[in-house]
């Protein structure tokens, strides 16, 4: 059946919106009987009530529906109104804020300790040095960071390039050296008497 | 076949030569399942089930029991949109 066959163009509007009435409810009856299929086949093969549990835990984990709440039923944004006093400054910060506030106030948070590092390095090269360190100092002074970095590049310099105990292939030679630590005593005879079982 | 019937054939016939009724079908399904209709008449079913007994339930008894209240229930903005996809499809293809 050709379309030119039929004339639709004399159809007025209330047909086509019954027309498409129908089809909406032909639609909608598909997806019941879908449904309906599904369950069924459910039941038969016995997966239906498979994600179920006893009725406690179905009521203890229920979705929660109730405004301000999540589905949970914790309450989410509680922390956005509460307000903390800074232990170090003595200002009272916004909760969301207190962490980060914290950070730059001790001076101790990963972005503080660039900060502060790059402003010693730039003090170090333009001179005004004095007035400076100090200002870092007493800043950091509960900053553990900074100190363990000053630590660091003391130990760098402290091992000696020439040592032979560097390489590891003279690891069990027995250099009258001996291996070079902050400590120990290179005079001490049992240095010696410990080279013994290893000669050759 | 009166012409109204045969008017209504060749639409459905063209709805479904052209992959429309599909994908209505598909768009339907999405939405209902994301407004929880789907889960709502699931719960349904289970009632159906309990009253049947789980051993003895047919096809037909859920059909019957579902279908009503099924189709009551299915939002109207669903609905709309539905409508709206399908009238903008007989503009375009039935004229």
């Amino acid at each position: 059946m050709k379309m030119e066959e039929m004339s639709l163009s004399g159809l007025d509007n209330s047909k086509m919106e019954g027309i498409a009435q129908d089809i909406l409810t032909d639609l909608v009856e598909d997806a019941c009987l879908g449904l309906c299929f599904d369950v069924h086949r459910a039941v038969k093969q016995g997966y239906f009530f498979l994600d179920d549990t006893d009725q406690e835990s179905m009521k203890e984990y229920e979705i929660v529906d109730q405004p301000g709440v999540d589905i949970f039923g914790q309450v989410y944004n509680q922390w956005k109104n509460k307000e903390c006093v800074c232990p170090n400054c003595s200002r009272s910060i916004a909760a969301s804020r207190f962490a980060p506030h914290l950070e730059k106030c001790l001076g101790m948070g990963r972005n503080s300790s660039r900060i502060a590092n790059r402003r010693i390095a730039s003090g170090n090269n333009t001179n005004k040095s004095e007035s400076d360190q100090e200002d870092n100092d007493d800043a950091n002074d509960n900053d553990w960071s900074y100190g363990a970095e000053k630590k660091a590049k003391k130990r760098k310099s402290d091992k000696n390039p020439n040592s032979p105990r560097r390489s590891k292939s003279l690891k069990h030679k027995n250099a009258l050296l001996g291996p070079k630590r902050r400590a120990e005593n290179q005079e001490s005879p049992c240095v010696l008497l410990r080279d013994e079982p290893f000669s050759q | 076949m009166s012409k109204d019937s045969q008017m209504r054939a060749v639409i459905n016939q063209k709805l479904i030569e052209m992959g429309e009724r599909e994908r209505l079908k598909e768009l339907l399904r999405a939405k209902l399942i994301e407004c929880g209709w789907r889960d709502q008449l699931k719960a349904h079913c289970k009632e159906v089930i309990k009253e049947k007994g789980l051993e003895n339930v047919t096809v037909e008894d859920l059909v019957a029991g579902i279908t009503p209240k099924g189709r009551a229930l299915v939002p109207d903005s669903v609905k709309k949109e539905l409508l709206l996809r399908i009238r903008a499809f007989l503009a375009q293809h039935a004229t």
